[in-house]
């Protein structure tokens, strides 16, 4: 979903081929995100049938198609941008559905599985402060932004799989 | 005999290869009015030149173990060694000396001495020992970037600067160990990102810390290992990995391939 609004986005700023905005996007993102040029095609091919870019010329040695933006992909884009993310809160990662087959399988004991998730969050929160050094150090303010929510989020999970673990003492302490 | 000699070999040995600098055996702390802080039969090794970081829920006992550590508490039962040194051998004096030879202590909330200028506070330690080190005072003020406010008194200083004063006195004695409780508790986040960072930089210099947080994103950025006590006993000691990864590999964007 956000491809289409990022490669409007970028297209707003001025208009490029297929291969710029692939570049720029991937910049953009610092890595965090790869496309490959086929989908940044079919997006922009995408964009073009429903009318929010138009083709403006050709550039380049092999005279490579030129996108711009058209007003009624400003007014997309500007939508867009103004829109506060809603809808259902995307839970992506494997541990919530192992938490769930673990509780029923393991008969609720899951101190292994969240003692090797905790470490694990420990080690990601360790290689996402690098990286917030890094786009620091790059001068990518923007990036560093990114990471620092990342960075949050991860101390959110650590601190469930603390919850977690303490309720599960609670529960031993209460059999004693 | 105080074992003031192990700890300069300790100190003196600058070879790249880790040694052992702290040792926990069994060591449990029981107080009178209930449980808050008790250790539990905890044993730990720490090397010389790591930064380790110790975390765990308020009452869980990482405050006490830094404190049995500092020579500034006794266990109840069990031995603490420093540099080869159980500390439990040591008399009243001979644990003041150790403290104030060989243990650098920052606090959460800075305990500056409030008719005490900035350098006067850095130089208290010293003075206990005998030593005039002004030169050195100062140099740690310039070096911990604060060599502004050296004639300045408590009052006059932001939480940052008194904490940045309060370390150049934990390091005033050129100490084996730095331990650090709370150390950014009453920073707001950025001003203790930079004391964190001043932290940092000592261990790479070659310091040994040992730091209690309750904040495991500032606890990552530079302790490579991070021990989890919960009950006063340590639930998890986890030696963190430090390789140049690409961004990809640890955030994905929109993780899912988009349609094919």
């Amino acid at each position: 979903m956000s491809l289409k609004y990022g490669v409007l986005g970028l297209l707003k700023g001025e208009p490029l081929h297929g291969y710029e905005v692939k570049n720029r996007f991937e910049a953009m993102l610092g890595g965090t995100w790869e496309v490959n040029i086929g989908q940044i095609y079919t997006t922009l091919q995408r964009l073009e049938r429903d009318g929010l870019v138009r083709p403006v010329g050709r550039r380049g040695d092999r005279g490579k198609l030129v996108y711009e933006l058209s007003p009624e992909g400003h007014k997309a884009l500007d939508q867009w941008l103004a829109e506060p993310d809603s809808g259902p809160q995307q839970l992506h990662e494997d541990i919530y559905v192992k938490l769930l087959l673990a509780t029923r399988i393991a008969n609720g004991d899951l101190q292994t599985l969240l003692a090797r998730q905790k470490r694990a969050y420990l080690q990601r929160l360790r290689d996402l402060n690098r990286l917030e050094e890094r786009a620091r150090r790059d001068g990518r303010i923007d990036l560093a932004r990114l990471v620092r929510g990342a960075l949050l989020h991860t101390e959110a999970d650590l601190k469930w799989m603390d919850e977690l673990s303490s309720e599960r003492f609670g529960e031993a302490g209460a059999k004693d | 005999m105080d074992g003031r000699t192990f700890l300069r070999a300790f100190r003196g040995g600058g070879g790249k290869g880790l040694s052992e600098l702290i040792r926990l055996t069994d060591v449990t702390k029981v107080y009178q009015d209930g449980i808050t802080g008790a250790l539990n039969g905890l044993s730990v090794t720490v090397e010389k030149g790591e930064f380790t970081a110790i975390m765990g829920p308020s009452g869980s006992g990482k405050s006490t173990m830094l404190n049995l550590v500092a020579g500034l508490d006794r266990p109840t039962s069990g031995t603490v060694a420093v540099g080869g040194t159980d500390l439990g051998k040591l008399g009243e004096a001979g644990l003041a000396r150790f403290r104030r030879d060989h243990i650098g202590f920052v606090f959460q909330f800075f305990h500056l001495l409030p008719n005490l200028t900035a350098l006067e506070n850095v130089l208290i330690p010293a003075q206990l020992k005998g030593n005039a080190a002004t030169g050195r005072a100062r140099e740690l003020l310039e070096r911990l970037g604060i060599k502004d406010i050296a004639d300045r008194y408590p009052a006059r200083m932001s939480g940052g600067q008194q904490q940045r004063v309060a370390i150049a006195r934990a390091l005033i004695n050129n100490p084996t160990l730095l331990l650090a409780d709370e150390p950014t508790g009453a920073l707001d986040t950025h001003t203790g990102e930079q004391v964190m960072e001043l932290l940092g930089q000592l261990h790479r210099d070659g310091q040994t810390i040992l730091l209690v947080t309750h904040d495991p994103k500032l606890a990552t950025r530079h302790a490579a290992r991070v021990i989890s006590v919960m009950d006063g006993k340590i639930v998890d000691d986890a030696r963190l990995e430090s390789p140049e990864r690409a961004p990809s590999e640890v955030i994905r964007v929109r993780g899912e391939e988009a349609s094919r």
